[in-house]
């Protein structure tokens, strides 16, 4: 080690040196990286494509019909233009102004739902193991029963029944039903952390059961939460897609689900027009690459045994 | 002299960390002979440990043995290929390790679990030898043969234990290593383990390596003994003249940090000084006919006391795990409510406060618990939790108030607060950590002080150091404290008063020198007779072969309580 200050670090040894450094720093991590960058390039596609293309474009009859990607030829033999540069679907609109809009929208209804689920966890898993008893008893039968009811059933009743609903309203829905595994992570750490010294050594300085909860317990359970979080992203995600698909959710709002449902349901699969279902779905695996490596690499951060200096 | 069974000759071994090479062993060189036991005595982190492992081929990653050779009775141990090491394990080397409530397979029965290694190690052999064998075992370390039938949970501590040592010795190994056997068992217990150790041990002969921190133990067990100090050995040889005549000056430190009963005192008497007036008439704390179950057990017996309180005193609690002591501790932090009785903080009764008195009864009555590890947010750096609790009950005039009040909080319990205030706990070591929840409660002036087993997790060096801060803390700030601790020697020292506790009750309570000096209670006895003194005129009480703790608990149980005079300033009801 005293070695290097005298002779100048080779390539090998620089390399070492920034493993060594992102190993010390574990939210640097390679996977945690890379899968941020998925999310945040689909956040940049949405915001930088509303300000350079003619989302006027995603309306019916916008554009000529079933158009192919530049460098392909559809079924008819025509080429793909540039006005069109990733196709066009049968309703005559444009699959760039689609994605643009749509890809968005998908992952703000799984954040939103995610979000409002997390938030319902983090109280009723905190009530549960804090104050035990009967509350206890409450959150956690509702919690596994919540856990056997096979969501995706309730939705489309519940999405019949609503017929056209917002972003927002979907949201909601979604969230009643990804609050119960949060909860019962949650109470298990609260109740492990109630014991530690920490929290009866706050107890004896008089501290308030608000700051014991939020204070002192809040803060180690981050990693936890963050893990949670996407995890649970990634489940609302697959839900308003699986409803999507199904024809149910927003009827008027372009999404990535509402796209792949408009393509079965036109027959894009035996006409070859692979781009119209193609390209959502390519996304939509993008999307959940990102969710993946998100947590993995969270998984690295709040176990460390987990981390590799190579 | 015969071939020594195990031979170390400039072992390293080391680490590679992102900071760096850690060099946990620093060539050491040792011979483990036939029949000899060998003590391994250092702090945490000396690399006893380490090198036992490296022994078994078992370090952990990314550790490695950087030099030297390994000999184990004519073999190379660091030539051997997996699977010719894995033979050699259990077969040629037992480990006996540090927690044996976590080292056995909890949903298989403990027959099943002593034949596992001698299928591992001998193929197929037929039901009635396997029973044969693991009965014999069994038997050899003192244990009934239908134990063979019963699942771990069913078990005590020292007899998990008993069992880890039958089947470490169930295929007769060349060597045994102990790794702190007897860490997480009370003295009782302890001194059971250790003697079924030390006689299976000379029976088939074998080298033992133990490995251990307590000065005493290691007097009473091993032959030769082996000092390590980071990673160096600083002192090798027969147990008799390392005791008697230590060369090191860190053999020296343990051995004089060892407390003795009727020994030199460690506390410094000079530290006395005027206590603050009491401005209550009420006695500061008062059990009443306190009583607490679990379920259908009683921890503690119906008990009535009064801590007056108008002169500070150290009052201690002794007792085995298990005899409520820890309960009594809780129960007056108010954190466990008594099933009977009441305990009132000057005159106030510690269930039933307002918010207000709450607060009140909080800033004056603090504690310091048994793990230091745990004590810390580790969320924060450690100055929150001397920051919190000081401007939580209103005493902080300032942030720079705060600053010096922490600052001079940190000077009295020793520690440069440039140096720790300002980091993280895992930045700190135990001891460093304890200090800092002493000078929290000092910071805060609480008029009573809870003490649960505040040195049981520290190394031994560091304990005549903290109970000595928590001493002279007392006459400084006129603390009363409430000593909870399994350490007879330790509360001989400090107390004013002992109580001794034996399954919820007290057998025997009175002036420490009367208590533990000359004990009359045959429970008192038992306990003193248990502790391992670092003397060997002194071997382990009274060197009696018949020793039974079993007949003596049952004799204790008998026996009348003996109450051997009183202290002003706490008055114990007689029952």
């Amino acid at each position: 080690m005293a070695t290097q200050d005298q002779i100048p670090p080779t390539r090998a040894e620089r390399r070492q040196a920034r493993r060594i450094r992102r190993f010390d720093n574990p939210w640097l991590n390679p996977k945690l990286l890379w899968g941020a960058g998925f999310l945040v390039g689909i956040i940049i596609l949405g915001l930088v494509g509303r300000m350079l293309w003619d989302l006027e474009l995603v309306f019916t009859g916008s554009s000529p019909l079933k158009l192919p990607p530049i460098g392909f030829e559809n079924l008819r033999g025509q080429p793909g233009v540039l006005e069109h540069p990733l196709g066009t679907d049968g309703g005559g609109r444009d699959l760039l102004a689609l994605i643009i809009i749509g890809a968005p929208n998908t992952l703000f209804v799984g954040l939103l739902a995610s979000l409002i689920g997390m938030s319902i966890g983090i109280f009723l898993g905190f009530s549960a193991g804090f104050l035990g008893g009967r509350v206890d008893d409450v959150i956690r039968v509702g919690a596994d029963v919540m856990i056997t009811i096979p969501p995706l059933l309730i939705l489309v009743v519940f999405q019949s029944a609503f017929g056209d609903v917002t972003l927002t309203m979907m949201a909601l829905l979604i969230a009643g039903f990804v609050w119960q595994s949060p909860t019962r992570l949650i109470r298990a750490q609260v109740l492990s952390m109630k014991q530690s010294g920490y929290v009866q050594m706050a107890q004896l300085s008089g501290a308030s059961t608000g700051h014991i909860m939020f204070r002192e317990m809040l803060p180690n359970l981050v990693p936890y939460l963050f893990g949670s979080f996407i995890a649970s992203v990634t489940t609302s995600i697959v839900t308003a897609v699986g409803l999507e698909v199904l024809g149910l959710g927003p009827q008027r709002i372009p999404t990535l689900g509402r796209t792949i449902y408009e393509a079965i349901n036109a027959g894009a699969l035996i006409q070859n027009l692979w781009w119209w279902w193609g390209l959502p779905t390519l996304l939509l695996g993008v999307i959940f690459i990102g969710l993946l490596l998100i947590n993995l690499g969270l998984d690295e951060v709040s176990n460390p045994r987990l981390r590799r200096l190579s | 002299m015969d071939k020594p069974v195990l031979t170390l000759r400039d072992l390293s071994i080391e680490f590679p960390m992102p900071q760096g090479i850690v060099q946990a062993v620093k060539s050491l060189s040792l011979d483990i002979h036939k029949g000899r036991r060998v003590g391994f005595i250092g702090e945490s982190g000396s690399g006893k440990t380490t090198t036992a492992l490296a022994v078994m081929q078992m370090l952990a990653e990314p550790g490695r043995v950087a030099g030297g050779s390994i000999d184990l009775g004519g073999t190379d141990i660091l030539a051997l290929t997996e699977e010719q090491m894995r033979g050699t394990r259990l077969a040629r080397i037992a480990y006996i390790p540090q927690g044996a409530m976590n080292s056995l397979n909890p949903v298989m029965r403990i027959e099943p679990q002593m034949w596992d290694g001698i299928i591992a190690h001998e193929g197929h052999v037929d039901r009635a030898t396997l029973k044969a064998r693991s009965d014999a075992a069994l038997e050899s370390v003192g244990l009934p043969k239908h134990t063979a039938d019963l699942y771990p949970h069913e078990l005590s501590g020292g007899m998990k234990q008993r069992v880890c040592i039958a089947m470490g010795i169930i295929l007769n190994p060349e060597l045994i290593i102990a790794d702190e056997p007897t860490s997480a068992l009370d003295v009782v217990t302890q001194r059971q383990v250790m003697q079924t150790l030390k006689d299976i041990q000379s029976q088939i002969g074998s080298g033992l390596m133990l490995i251990g921190h307590d000065m005493g133990l290691m007097a009473q067990t091993v032959d030769e003994l082996a000092v390590l100090k980071d990673g160096e050995l600083v002192e090798h040889g027969v147990v008799k003249q390392i005791l008697e005549a230590p060369k090191h000056p860190y053999t020296q430190d343990l051995i004089s940090s060892v407390p003795l009963v009727g020994g030199d005192s460690f506390l410094n008497p000079d530290a006395r000084a005027d206590a603050p007036e009491r401005d209550s008439p009420e006695p500061l704390l008062r059990f009443e006919n306190v009583r607490k179950d679990y379920g259908a057990v009683t921890a503690l017996h119906p008990m009535s006391f009064t801590l007056q309180g108008d002169t500070p005193q150290i009052i201690s609690i002794v007792g085995q795990s298990g005899s409520g002591k820890s309960t009594m501790g809780s129960i007056m932090l108010g954190f466990n409510p008594p099933s009977e009785g009441k305990v009132l903080f000057e005159g106030q009764d510690v269930q039933a406060m307002g918010a207000a008195q709450s607060l009140d009864f909080r800033k004056n009555v603090q504690a310091v618990f048994q793990d230091p590890y745990a004590c810390f947010n580790p969320f924060y750096r450690v100055n929150h939790a001397l920051k919190f609790p000081f401007k939580q009950f209103g005493l902080a005039q300032s942030d720079a108030h705060t600053q010096t009040a922490m600052e001079e909080a940190c000077d009295a319990v020793g520690l440069d607060p440039d140096l720790v205030l300002t980091r993280y706990p895992h930045q700190l070591s135990g001891g460093q950590r304890q200090r800092l929840i002493v000078a929290r409660a000092l910071m805060l002036s609480p008029k009573l002080l809870i003490a649960d087993e505040p040195v049981s997790m520290v190394d031994a060096s560091l304990r005549a150091s903290i109970l000595s801060n928590i001493y002279d803390l007392k006459d400084k700030y006129g603390i009363s404290i409430l000593y909870i601790t399994h350490d007879l020697a330790t509360a001989y020292h400090v107390s004013d008063y002992v109580m001794v506790l034996f399954k919820g009750h007290v057998v025997e309570a009175g002036p420490p020198k009367d208590v533990i000096g000359a004990p009359q209670h045959p429970y008192t006895q038992l306990l003193i007779d248990s502790i391992p003194w670092p003397d060997l005129e002194r071997s382990w009480g009274d060197g009696r072969d018949n020793w039974d703790p079993t007949e003596l608990e049952a004799e204790a149980e008998r026996a009348q309580a003996v109450y051997r005079g009183d202290v002003p300033g706490f008055d114990l009801v007689r029952i």
